[in-house]
Parts: structure tokens; sequence; C-alpha cells
């Protein structure tokens, strides 16, 4: 199968803002303290990962480990500090909770900037809009305002969008923790489709069991290195075993608050 | 991937993909700018209107009374007013167009120079309003020279050179406000050097004519020439001054080139920033 998604020796660094050059820092440079914590952080550290077309690659995680960033590179929306990010078609957005959604503007108009933005055109927009706003269950709040929506409706709104961009390549990133059940139902039958029709897609997910049944292959980060990668099950299970005994180690009954009277 | 039956868009086909799909999006987000500035505002777009009218109204009387200025003064004021309110309109949209857009460019790719080139197309919205009262000001204070005359054929020229000059400065803005977003402030205080250091209370050319020393740094302002140029076609009825209009386009054209050069660098780390 050819590539989707090939990094090679990738390694990403952020400019933390608050280490830019400031003017006003530099001015005063002898007079200020220096700040501490000066070695800015890879977040990731030279990852080499190819995904093949079609593939479905959940990855987990604890927080900070690289996860989002992985995703960023893959979308385009960050470039890597060294290495190189290959990518071979149409990219979804990263999908995050309420992405990119304007707050004063009302549901309506952010499906329509949001669709525009991944790449549909005003027809197709035109054909599929009644068909998006059917999957986002939002009716009588399409035209309110973003800002009055709950986040289950805001995350339904998101993913409703991206089920009708059609991507090559789709990453999500844990969306699918909000919603009620049944909505969180829908959204995992929507991508088993995705996954039936060769779509390649990489889950960033706190939810192990959903990433058991929709990936056929699953990565770990720690770190911003790729500690395991391999079928889901095999890796989750290391993982899970990790994550129980750090948790376990760190949970010490003795040591939490009394409970109030 | 669909796509609409190249029969039903005769014209669209002539289009790359690529382009057809970056105009839609700029499009997309033209529309919403110009709905996220006026929403929640009880005059809406009307402050486009409000704003010029009184700053025309307010000098014209400062100048009318105190300064004993013709009677043809807010004409005079208006057709060089109301474009440079139109470029610091658009230089303040620019220097918040990355910045104000966080979420899209956090999760989205798409090419980032849109942003600022939507925040200039949501300005001409405001300037387009803004031509009925240029005209109002002008039958109500007929100029000395003849407006209506061939020189106005110079009038889609010298407004391209100024889309030139605000989107190629709008760029440059827009990227460093990412960078330091103290840019938005020093914007504040270029546009009021640029407001006396341009023609707009008085007339330039003549005065500089015996001192080209003097001349030739006045002119480096892009501006200068610009409005001088706007003046002299819808004022004086004449053609522009050419050295000094050729001035203001090479000018616009060095701030173009550094402000897509300068942008297109910054670019690459905009969502390490925001």
């Amino acid at each position: 199968m050819p590539l989707a998604i090939h990094l090679a020796a990738v390694t990403k660094v952020y400019r933390v803002p608050h280490r830019r050059p400031f003017l006003a820092r530099a001015l005063l440079r002898g007079v200020l303290p220096r700040p501490a914590g000066e070695a800015p952080a890879a977040a990731l550290r030279e990852i080499d990962l190819a995904v093949e077309r079609g593939e479905s690659v959940g990855i987990v995680g604890a927080n900070g480990s690289g996860k989002t960033t992985l995703l960023s590179l893959v979308a385009g929306t960050m470039h890597p500090t060294r290495g190189t990010v290959r990518v071979e078609g149409r990219v979804g957005p990263l999908l995050e909770l309420g992405a990119g959604f304007h707050p004063d503007l009302t549901g309506y108009e952010n499906l329509q900037l949001n669709a525009a933005l991944l790449g549909l055109t005003r027809a197709e927009i035109r054909a599929r809009l009644a068909s998006i706003v059917d999957f986002a269950e939002i009716d009588e709040h399409l035209h309110a305002p973003v800002r009055t929506y709950s986040t289950g409706m805001i995350a339904r709104a998101g993913f409703a969008v991206l089920a009708h961009v059609d991507p090559e390549i789709l990453l999500v990133d844990e969306v699918l923790a909000v919603g009620d059940a049944r909505f969180r139902a829908k959204c995992e039958r929507t991508m088993e489709g995705f996954r039936a029709r060769g779509i390649t897609q990489l889950l960033v997910s706190h939810n192990l069991p959903l990433l058991e049944r929709l990936c056929g292959r699953t990565i770990w980060l720690d770190g911003g290195r790729i500690r395991a990668d391999g079928p889901p099950a095999a890796v989750l299970a290391r993982y899970r075993e990790e994550q129980g005994a750090a948790g376990e180690s760190r949970i010490r009954p003795d040591r939490c608050p009394p409970p109030l009277a | 991937m669909l796509s609409s039956p190249p029969s039903a868009r005769p014209l669209a086909v002539l289009l790359s993909p690529a382009i057809r799909r970056h105009s839609f999006v700029f499009a997309s987000l033209v529309a919403k700018s110009y709905k996220t500035t006026y929403r929640n505002m009880a005059l809406g777009v009307l402050w486009s209107l409000v704003n010029p009218l009184v700053l025309v109204a307010v000098l014209s009387a400062v100048w009318l009374v105190f300064f004993a200025a013709s009677r043809q003064f807010p004409a005079f004021v208006a057709v060089a007013l109301i474009p440079f309110n139109f470029s610091g309109q658009c230089l303040r949209a620019c220097a918040q167009s990355v910045v104000g857009n966080a979420s899209l460019v956090k999760k989205v790719a798409f090419p980032r120079q849109l942003l600022p080139f939507a925040a200039v197309a949501t300005s001409l919205a405001d300037l387009a309003l803004q031509i009925p009262l240029v005209v109002a000001v002008l039958l109500v204070f007929p100029p000395p020279g003849r407006v209506l005359a061939a020189p106005l054929l110079w009038l889609p020229a010298i407004f391209a050179l100024h889309l030139l000059l605000v989107a190629g400065t709008g760029l440059l803005v827009a990227g460093a406000n990412v960078l330091y977003r103290d840019v938005r402030y020093l914007l504040e205080s270029v546009l009021v050097v640029l407001f006396w250091a341009s023609p707009i209370l008085y007339d330039a050319h003549d005065r500089l004519a015996a001192r080209p020393g003097l001349a030739l740094a006045y002119y480096l302002n892009p501006c200068a020439g610009l409005l001088e140029s706007y003046r002299r076609v819808l004022y004086e009825g004449a053609p522009p001054h050419p050295v000094p209009l050729a001035m203001a386009f090479g000018t616009s054209l060095l701030l173009a080139a550094l402000g897509l050069g300068v942008f297109g660098r910054l670019e690459r780390d905009f969502a390490d920033l925001l």
C-alpha cells in the first residue's frame, strides 16, 4: 500500500512565547533576574512514522506526550523543527472541541465557514448543508450564536462538518469524549464507515476500548518519543499496565484529605 | 471527492481547482469578519459613515473658523481623508487578522495570507459606503477644478496602487503582530505620524517645489504621493503629479515585497506563537 503519512526523524521544539527576545527584556538585561527554566522543551523527538493509506492508527500517551503536536504536524498547521513530514491526500482539520468556531456567529454561519475551510466548494456545501445540520442535531439552535451552545452541541457541530467533508486523511483529537452516549455511538459508526471506505485515520483518545474497536494499529507516545507501535491489544495492554502502576503508586490513601464532616 | 459538473459552471472551470477553492475560502473569511465586526451593534455598518463624517465636520469647522480656510475646505479634506481612513482601517484590521483567528490558524491548514487580505476586503465594504459621503461633500462644497473630467480616468490606477500599498503593509503588520503584540499599538503612533506627514490638511506639492531634497524625503512616504494623487484627480480635476505618484508606486512595491517576504517567513511559526 502507498504511504499516506510519512514522518522522518521529526523533532518539534516549540517557540515558547515567553522566551521570545522581548525588546523590553533585552533592554533591561542585567537589571531583571534571569527567568528560570531556560531549556525549551521538545514536544517530539526524532519521530519516524509511516502510515499506509487506509490505515486506522490510534495514539495514546500521557498529557504532554506530544499527541496533539503530532496531529498538528500532519494537519500542516505546524512545521517540524527538524526532519520532514510528507502527507499524501486531502487532510481534514485537526478536529478538536469547537474547532475554529466563532462564538458570535450562528451555528449555520460557522458550519458554512468550517466546511469552506475544509475544502468544500460552494455547491458542495449547498448540497450537504441539510445533511450536516441533521447530523449535528442542533435544529432549533441553528440560527443562534454559537456562544449560546452547550459543549455537547459544539462537539456535535464540529463532528457533523467533519463527517461530510470527505477527507482522505482524518485527524481526530479526543473529540469522542464529549456528547451523550447516543451521539458517541453515531460518531463511532461514522468513523467505522470512514475506515471501511479506506480513509486514513489518526485518532487521539484516552478512551482505550474505543481505540481497540476503531483502530488496526496503536502508537504509544511517551515524552515525545514512540514508546510502542503495534496491534492495539498488545500496545494498550502494556500502556494500561504502566498507567495502572503509575496511578497506584501516586494515589496513597493515607495522603488523601479526610472526608468532610 | 465530489466536484460540480464542468458544464454547470463554465467560468469556474477556467480557474484551477486550487484557486477556485481558495477564492471560496477567501469569500467565507470576508463574510465572517464582516459579520463579526458589526454584530451586536445598534448602528452596525452605519458607524463607518458616522466617524468620517464627524471627522470631516470637525476639521472643517476648526480650519474655517481659526485658519481662515476657503469655502471648499471640506471637499479638499474629504478627498484625502477618506482614503487615508481606509488605509488606517485596513492596517488595524490586518494587525488583528491572524491573532484574532488563532483557533482557525491552529486547526486548519490554508494559506495564511488570506487572513490579512480578507481584512482588507472587509474594509473595502466600509469604503464603498463612504464613497457617497465623498460625493455629497463634493456636491455641497464644489471644488475649483472640473471633477467630472478626463483625469478621473486615473482613479482606478490610483486605487489599485492604494490596494497594493495596504495589502503589502497589511501582510507586514499582520505577521509582525503575531511575533510582538505591541505592533498593534505601535501602528497607532505610525498612523498619527502618517496623518500629519501626508497632504491631508494642507497642500504639499507646490510648497516643496523649491526644496527638492525635502520633497524627496517627503514623498518617500507612499501615503503622500497617493493621497495627493486622489486630490489632484477628485478635487483639482487634473492628472496626478508624475514624480510623487511614481515614488508612491515604487515604495508600495518595496513594502509589498517586504510584506510578502516577512509574512512568508513568520507564517511557519504562527501556530506555535498563537
